[in-house]
C-alpha cells in the first residue's frame, strides 16, 4: 500500500506555541495541521494517512484529557502525545492509561517532541497496515462458499482432511477439493499462512 | 418622643405629669359644665377620656391624680345636690359607679401603655442587636476578604508561571526549529531569519507578561499602615494552628510585648509570614527524628524588627541557602518556586531584608527585619 505522507494534528489554544510546533516539525521535513480548539478538529477533514495528535492538557471548554475520551468513543484511534505547562501525576498516569504515547512538559525539547511523534506515527502506521490487511483478508473470505468456509475453519484448528470429512459429511477427496480452493482464495502459501490470517480475522479488543 | 428619653429631674416630671393630668379634667369639666344644662342626667363620659388620656401619658400615678380630681369635681358639682359635697341618699350608687368605672379606665390604660413600651423597648434593643452583629459579620468578611487575598496568592503565581510558560516554550521550539534550518544543506536562511523574528515576539510577549504583573502588584502595594508585628504573627498562628496539629507539628511562639510598629501593607506581611510557615511546614514533612516544631520569634533593636522562622525539617546547606530566593526554584513535586522570590521583593519593597540560614541542630532559619523608620515615614 502507498504510504501517503505523515500528518500531525497540533491541538493548543495558544497561537505561539501551535505555530512554534508547526515550525519545528516543518524544519525537519514534517507536516502539521493546527488547531486552536477541539471543535475546529471535529470540523476538519482528516488526511487519510498515518497522523498523530499533540494536544494541550489546558483547553478552554473540552480539557484534552476529555477530548482524549471523546475520540476513544468515536473510534478515531489516533495516538496522543500531551503537552502541558505542569506536571500532575494522578493526570499523567491517567491519559497513559488511557493509551497515550507521551506526556511532555512545557517547555518541551527537540529530542523528546521528536521521538514521540515518530513513536506515535510508527503506531499509526502499523495500526492502518494491519487494519488495511484485515479488510484485504475480509474481502477474500467473502469469495468463498458457506462450505468453503465451513472447511477453512476446521482446517485452521489442525484437523486433517478424513477428520473434517467426517464431521461434515464429506468424503476425503471433495473435502480436498475444497480445501484447495480455500488456499487458493485466500491466497495462502501454506496452512501456517492460512492460520495466521484466520487469526487476524477475529474480531479482537482494540489498542 | 425623643423628649422622653431626654434626662429630667423626678421632680419636673411629677410637675409636667401633674400639669397636663390637670389640663385633662378640665377640659373634660368644662364642656361638662356646659352641657349640663342641656342634660336632664349629669354627662360624665368626658371625665372618663380624660382619666385614660392621664394614665396614657403620666403613668399610673397621673392616672389615679386624675381619678381622684375627677371624682371631686363630679362629686361637688355633677352629684345631686349640686354644688355641695354632700351626696344624696340616691346618688350614691351612681356616684360609686363612677368612681369604679374612672378607676378602672385608669387602670386599663396606663397597663396598655405599659405594655405598649415594653413591646416597644423590646424591639430598639433587637434592633441595636441587629445592627451589632451586622457590624461583626462585616468585619469577619473583611477579614475573611484578607485572608483569601493571602491564600489566592498560590493560584496567582500559577497562572503567572503558566501565562509566562507558553511564550517561553514558544521560544524553546523556535530554537530547535532554527538550528534545523540553519543544518539543512544548503542552509534555510529565509526561515531561519522567520524563525528569529517569532522568537523575538515571543521574548517581548513574556516580557510583557511580566510587566503587567508588576503593575498589577504595584496598584495594590501602597497601602503601608502602622502594625504590631506581634499581633500579625499572632493572626496568622492562629489561622494555621488546624493545618500544623493535622501535622503534627507544634506552632511555638517567643514574642517580646511592646515591639515598636512598623510601617508595612498588612495583606503582603501576612504573605511573608505565611509563605515561611508554609515552608517551615513542608521541610519537616518527612521529619522523623526531631520533634516538628514551627517556632516564631520577633525582635527590635533601635532600627529594626526582626522575625524569625524556624523549623526542624529538612534544612538548607549554605548554598542552597541563596538559591530558594530564585524563581521558579521548587523541590516540591507540586511546588510553584515562587514563594521566597515574592517574599524577598515585598520585604525589600517595605525596605528590610530576608535572608535564610542553616539551623545548627537540623532544619532551617529564615529571618526578615523590617525598618522601625522607615524612609517614607511621616512620623
Ligand atoms: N524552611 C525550609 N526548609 C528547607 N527548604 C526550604 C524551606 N523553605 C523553602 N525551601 C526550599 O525553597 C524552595 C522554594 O520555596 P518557595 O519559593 O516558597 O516555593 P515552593 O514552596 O513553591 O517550592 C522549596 O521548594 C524548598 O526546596
Ligand atoms: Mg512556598
Amino acid at each position: 500500500m502507498a504510504d501517503a505522507r505523515p500528518t500531525i494534528f497540533v491541538v493548543d489554544d495558544d497561537a505561539s506555541v501551535r505555530d512554534a510546533i508547526s515550525n519545528l516539525l516543518e524544519a525537519v521535513g514534517l507536516r502539521a495541521k493546527l488547531f486552536a480548539s477541539t471543535e475546529e478538529f471535529w470540523k476538519a477533514p482528516r488526511p487519510n494517512g498515518p497522523s498523530c495528535l499533540v494536544l494541550d492538557v489546558r483547553l478552554p471548554g473540552v480539557s484534552g484529557l476529555e477530548f482524549q475520551e471523546q475520540l476513544a468513543k468515536a473510534n478515531l484511534s489516533i495516538p496522543i502525545i500531551f503537552i502541558t505547562a505542569h506536571g500532575d501525576v494522578p493526570m499523567t498516569s491517567r491519559a497513559m492509561k488511557a493509551g497515550a504515547i507521551e506526556f511532555l512538559m512545557k517547555p518541551f525539547q527537540k529530542e523528546d517532541l521528536l521521538a514521540a511523534v515518530h513513536h506515535g506515527l510508527d503506531r499509526d502506521r502499523i495500526r492502518r497496515e494491519e487494519q488495511a490487511e484485515v479488510s484485504i483478508l475480509q474481502s477474500r473470505v467473502e469469495q468463498l462458499t458457506s462450505r468453503e468456509r465451513e472447511v477453512m475453519d476446521l482446517v485452521v484448528t489442525g484437523l486433517i482432511n478424513k477428520q473434517i470429512g467426517a464431521q461434515l459429511g464429506l468424503s476425503e477427496v471433495t473435502v480436498k477439493i475444497h480445501r484447495s480452493r480455500v488456499m487458493q482464495k485466500m491466497e495462502a502459501a501454506s496452512l501456517a499462512d492460512l492460520v495466521r490470517m484466520s487469526d487476524k480475522l477475529k474480531p479482537r479488543p482494540r489498542r | 418622643m425623643q423628649t422622653d428619653v431626654l434626662p429630667e429631674g423626678p421632680i419636673r416630671s411629677l410637675i409636667r405629669h401633674c400639669g397636663f393630668t390637670l389640663l385633662f379634667v378640665m377640659a373634660a369639666f368644662v364642656p361638662t359644665l356646659l352641657l349640663q344644662r342641656l342634660f336632664p342626667y349629669p354627662f360624665l363620659f368626658l371625665f372618663f377620656g380624660a382619666v385614660m388620656a392621664s394614665a396614657w401619658f403620666g403613668g399610673t400615678a397621673a392616672g389615679l391624680f386624675a381619678v381622684l380630681l375627677s371624682t371631686v369635681l363630679v362629686e361637688y358639682f355633677f352629684v345631686p345636690p349640686f354644688y355641695s359635697f354632700s351626696i344624696s341618699t340616691t346618688a350614691e350608687a351612681y356616684f360609686a359607679a363612677f368612681v369604679a368605672c374612672a378607676l378602672a379606665a385608669s387602670w386599663v390604660s396606663s397597663a396598655k401603655k405599659k405594655s405598649e413600651v415594653a413591646l416597644k423597648e423590646a424591639l430598639d434593643q433587637l434592633e441595636v442587636r441587629v445592627s451589632e452583629r451586622t457590624a461583626e459579620l462585616m468585619k469577619t468578611q473583611t477579614e475573611l476578604a484578607h485572608l483569601s487575598q493571602v491564600l489566592s496568592m498560590g493560584e496567582l503565581t500559577s497562572s503567572i508561571a503558566h501565562e509566562i510558560n507558553q511564550p517561553l516554550t514558544a521560544v524553546v521550539t523556535h530554537g530547535h526549529a532554527c538550528i534545523e534550518w540553519l543544518s539543512a544543506s544548503p542552509p534555510n536562511l529565509e526561515k531561519t531569519r522567520q524563525t528569529v523574528e517569532r522568537i523575538i515576539q515571543d521574548g517581548t510577549r513574556a516580557g510583557a507578561v511580566l510587566s503587567r504583573i508588576r503593575a498589577l502588584v504595584k496598584k495594590e502595594a501602597p497601602a503601608k499602615t502602622w502594625l504590631d508585628v506581634n499581633e500579625v504573627i499572632h493572626e496568622l498562628t492562629t489561622f494555621l494552628r488546624d493545618e500544623a496539629v493535622r501535622r503534627g507539628i507544634a506552632i511555638r511562639t517567643d514574642l517580646v510585648p511592646g515591639l515598636p510598629k512598623v510601617k508595612a501593607d498588612r495583606v503582603q506581611l501576612q504573605q511573608v509570614l505565611l509563605n515561611l510557615m508554609m515552608n517551615g511546614m513542608d521541610a519537616m514533612a518527612e521529619t522523623t527524628n526531631f520533634p516538628k516544631e514551627l517556632l516564631i520569634s520577633a525582635r527590635a533593636n533601635e532600627a529594626d524588627v526582626m522575625v524569625r522562622v524556624e523549623d526542624t525539617g529538612v534544612g538548607l546547606n549554605a548554598e542552597t541557602a541563596e538559591k530558594v530566593f530564585q524563581p521558579f526554584f521548587t523541590t516540591k513535586p507540586h511546588g510553584i518556586g515562587m514563594g521566597l522570590s515574592i517574599s524577598r521583593s515585598i520585604v525589600e519593597a517595605h525596605e528590610g531584608r530576608l535572608w535564610a540560614t542553616p539551623r545548627s541542630s537540623g532544619g532551617a532559619i529564615f529571618e526578615f527585619t523590617l525598618p522601625v523608620r522607615p524612609r517614607d515615614s511621616d512620623g
